[in-house]
């Protein structure tokens, strides 16, 4: 009997032998859900047969594996997210084991399937797709799908479905349904196995980032598609109701259409009220709201791009399945820079693949003639949309130029020998090839992108530092370490940066330490595992809530506990977040992770890594008070960096010198099996 | 089964107009409930009636709705001790790459003057519970499965839910009967629908709706959304590459 929130089993499907499966979830409980269990599940079907040197994501043995969280379907706000996990093409130099994750409805649609999540092994030998409908899974031709966009993929699934309006109910297996079938496919990008390729679904729910729509495609996997006419068991009904509304009038600021008054018809992924997207403003129903809602938005020199022509450009990327961060043109946002700054007046917040193609055409690296030719993209008509249309189109098939582009900012970069050169200066990506995005002057952000494998894409703590006009710093410092539910110190939220203050207390220190594990172990285990929303959680100050105290660390077990059950604290939550960072540690190792590795691009040890963020304000401990202090000129600093690092193995129970976690540190998290195979490599850790 | 009914339902090609054109189209800023007058059709409707009317009906509003599917959840929560889209009493379809206002379509009970799913259902089960307001509902102990209720429902789709594990038929109570609710559900009470979504797209009127087509249930909510921009021109060519 599986814990209610849990369907129970995890399909299993061998796009080589065609054979289908299940795994039994209750094994995995223990990782949360979601991306923990992904990695869990990863270490057993791939690492632990020691067949493979987890080194190609292309491989036909990388497992691409869609999760669910113990919410998906329940009818809980921010809760509706599907985690996406595996060997990423788009990470850089080794494809890490890595994690995206989507909206929409097809998490709530695979649990009343009955289905915890779908993991795909192998290569078929000819294009399909997974076709869902509640125990009975069937793999169907594709060929006729392949070259079509994501949108005109799923037109065609619905059309091939009994799914109508207007009609009867239909029947799906043994049951009913009104639903239309959820699908989350791929477009020509992904067919294309390029490296920034996304997973679409509906209009525009991706998973951009990781580059999975690339992996299905090296699979020949077109799309997974599911219909569930089953339920998903609650275990205290009233409770959860109860829940949802103390939560709705506790916090009232997160009720409701957003933009009530406006004009615009909010749209929401399953079950929450945040509406993100919009019915009835978007160019093509539901294509986006986000960051791909700016994937061609030209900024100044460029005359601004208007917003109707922004909404159909990202129409484009989302038909192509293109990760529009990471193919972005320069994004609505640019950031002067020092008068001394290298050859760039501002720069982008996204020095994206559009954009850093753009700076190599203006400094004569790359164009008709050259050795790198644009072909075929009219590189004089940059600032129109049909330069966007072509430019989407040369990627997605990897025509002339595309080809290179194909393969990501940070590939395309190497390509052309501006490696590491330009990591000092206009090439603001992670250690691992990802946009910047707004990991400085907020540098758990940006100790969180280098010791996991992407940007790590967490909001919720970066958008709530700055000033307050209702509360003092001290008052905000205490409020938040209050919220953190797990022994937090208002010291962790000092950005102290200069002399002895930065490794006493601030950016170097073991406060930081402290707090960066807090935040990895919560993003794990809430974020990735429940599949908790970045746009909700966590929460730890609120403008409206009572003291202005945030919903973490009381919403999380509330909810979790109405729909499992069970009876876990907050901190058992982080416990099951250790252990799958942990989990996740151990399979980086494999892959070659070591210390000596992880090391930040030139950038960030350099005056100008905080010029791209808006918050600029953060708290400094000055020795004796709190103040809120502008940290544009923040940078990092290697000895502290490297001090620090030593800090954060150590509290992680991972060998300092290496990196490795030890044997103690995994037993402890009924991780032995893990500790043995990291043992017959010789990479466990000391100690 | 439910693919097999022949009924046929309320036409919908001759319609010239809908209450919610007349409210928009009119400029009014009269809120959908206070046009809840009896128009000759409902007027008609109720007094070819042999049954007591319902003295509440839930109507919705499929502008305003951002099909995040939460009254379905809660309907099946509240009802079912578990969340499940083909349980909900209430249906909110949405096809996600049409163009608004199309993209989406919600089927509720209508809790008919003339209910035919009470008329016919040989059981007894289906039957109209005075002590709730003369809500239409189903005695699911009585209920035999013999899905005639679905069958009987006069539209598409059939606003009785099949549930094909316990195989026997539901419908819409306005929450009088609802096990696993922490309010007091029914007419007089609270539905899970109501007070769970997140924009208020759904509510409880007292009169009979007009009954032709979905102009009675289908109202304006919300205010009259403001007019989408136009479209500007595409950018100009930059003053300086």
């Amino acid at each position: 009997m599986a814990t209610p929130g849990f369907a129970g089993k995890i399909l299993l499907v061998n796009l080589t032998t065609k054979q289908i499966s299940s795994l039994d979830s209750a094994k995995y409980e223990a990782y949360g859900g979601g991306h923990g269990t992904a990695a869990a599940v990863f270490w057993d079907l791939c690492v632990a047969p020691g067949d493979w040197d987890l080194q190609d994501a292309f491989d036909p043995k990388n497992a691409v594996m869609l999760m669910t969280g113990p919410l998906s379907g329940t009818g809980l706000p921010f809760a509706a997210r599907t985690s996406v996990s595996g060997l990423s093409p788009q990470c850089w130099p080794v494809n890490w084991f890595c994690h995206s994750n989507f909206g929409g409805c097809f998490a709530g649609m695979l649990k009343m399937a009955g289905w915890d999540g779908v993991v795909v092994i192998g290569k078929a030998e000819s294009p399909v797709y997974i076709n869902i409908v509640d125990d009975k899974v069937t793999l169907e031709d594709a060929k006729s799908l392949w070259g079509l966009t994501t949108w005109e993929t799923q037109e065609r699934i619905w059309q091939r479905s009994p799914a109508r309006y207007g009609t009867e109910w239909q029947k799906f297996g043994d049951g009913y349904s009104l639903q239309w079938p959820a699908i989350v496919t791929i477009g020509p990008a992904g067919e294309n196995m390029v490296r920034v390729a996304s997973l679409v679904h509906g209009g525009g729910s991706g998973a951009g980032q990781g580059g999975f729509g690339g992996v299905f495609g090296s699979k020949n996997l077109k799309a997974i598609v599911v219909i569930g006419t089953g339920s998903i068991k609650v275990a205290d009904p009233k409770e959860l109701r109860i829940a949802r509304e103390w939560w709705h009038t506790t916090w009232p600021r997160f009720t409701g259409l957003m933009r009530a008054e406006t004009g615009v018809v909010g749209a929401n992924c399953m079950a929450c009220s945040r509406s993100c997207r919009n019915r009835n403003q978007i160019y093509g129903a539901d294509s986006d709201n986000c960051a791909e809602a700016t994937w061609y938005a030209l900024a100044p020199p460029y005359q601004r791009t208007p917003t109707e022509v922004q909404w159909k450009s990202t129409d484009v990327a989302q038909k192509y399945g293109l990760n529009a961060m990471e193919t972005c043109f320069m994004g609505p946002m640019s950031f002067k820079v020092t008068p001394d700054f290298p050859v760039q007046p501002e720069l982008p917040a996204y020095t994206a693949l559009g954009w850093y193609l753009k700076k190599m055409y203006d400094l004569g690296v790359v164009g008709p003639g050259k050795k790198v030719d644009t072909y075929p993209l009219p590189m004089d008509h940059y600032d129109r949309v049909e330069f966007a249309e072509v430019y989407a189109m040369a990627i997605s098939k990897r025509i002339g130029i595309g080809n290179l582009l194909a393969e990501g900012t940070v590939r395309f970069a190497e390509k052309l020998g501006r490696l590491p050169g330009d990591f000092d200066t206009i090439l603001r990506l992670t250690a691992w090839g990802y946009q910047d995005h707004w990991s400085m002057p907020g540098v758990e952000w940006a100790y969180g992108n280098l010791l996991d494998s992407r940007d790590i894409n967490n909001h919720d703590v970066y958008r709530l530092l700055g000033p307050k006009k209702e509360v003092t710093c001290e008052e905000f410092v205490n409020i938040i370490a209050s919220r953190t539910g797990a022994g937090g110190n208002p010291l962790w939220f000092d950005y102290s940066w200069k002399d002895e203050q930065a490794y006493k207390t601030g950016i170097y220190s073991e406060h930081k330490a402290r707090f960066v594990a807090w935040r990895q172990h919560y993003a794990t285990y809430y974020k990735e595992s429940v599949l908790f929303c970045d746009w909700g959680f966590s929460n730890l100050y609120n403008d409206a809530g009572p003291g202005r105290k945030g919903y973490t660390p009381e919403a999380e077990p509330r909810f979790l506990k109405a729909v499992t059950g069970r009876n876990h604290s907050f901190a058992d939550g982080m416990e099951i977040g250790r252990r799958a960072w942990s989990m996740k540690r151990a399979i980086f190792v494999m892959q070659g992770r070591h210390r000596d590795q992880e090391k930040f691009n030139g950038y960030i040890y350099r005056p100008g890594a905080s010029f791209c963020a808006y918050a600029n304000e953060k708290p400094i401990f000055n020795r004796s008070k709190w103040e809120w202090m502008n940290c544009r000129d923040l940078y990092l600093d290697d000895k502290g960096v490297e001090q620090w690092k030593t800090t954060y193995y150590k509290l992680e129970g991972w060998d300092p010198a290496t990196g490795y976690p030890t044997r103690k540190t995994l037993e402890n998290l009924g991780m032995k099996h893990v500790a043995a195979v990291l043992q017959s490599k010789n990479r466990l850790g000391s100690g | 089964m439910p693919g097999d009914k022949k009924t046929e339902i309320p036409k919908t090609k001759n319609r010239k107009y809908s209450r919610r054109d007349f409210v928009v189209g009119s400029g009014s800023v009269l809120a959908g409930g206070a046009l809840a007058a009896y128009t000759p059709a409902t007027a008609a409707a109720a007094e070819k009636s042999s049954y007591p009317l319902s003295s509440a009906y839930l109507v919705y509003d499929s502008r305003r709705c951002t099909g995040c599917l939460n009254c379905m959840l809660a309907c099946s929560l509240v009802h079912d001790g578990a969340t499940s889209t083909s349980l909900s009493r209430i249906q909110v379809s949405r096809a996600i790459l049409t163009k608004y206002p199309h993209d989406m379509q919600i089927h509720v009970c209508r809790q008919c003057p003339e209910p035919m799913c009470v008329k016919n259902c040989p059981a007894g089960a289906c039957y109209i519970n005075a002590a709730n307001a003369n809500v239409r509902m189903i005695d699911a102990q009585k209920c035999i499965g013999c899905q005639t209720c679905l069958q009987s429902c006069p539209f598409i789709p059939h606003r009785t839910i099949w549930d094909h594990i316990a195989n026997k038929a539901s419908k819409c109570d306005l929450c009088a009967d609802t096990p696993h609710f922490d309010k007091k559900g029914g007419p007089a009470g609270a539905q899970a629908c109501v007070v769970t979504c997140p924009v208020g797209a759904l509510k409880l009127v007292t009169e009979l709706p007009d009954q032709r087509d979905n102009i009675g249930y289908d109202i304006n909510i919300a205010p009259p959304a403001k007019a989408k921009p136009k479209a500007q021109p595409p950018a100009a060519a930059p003053a300086k590459g």
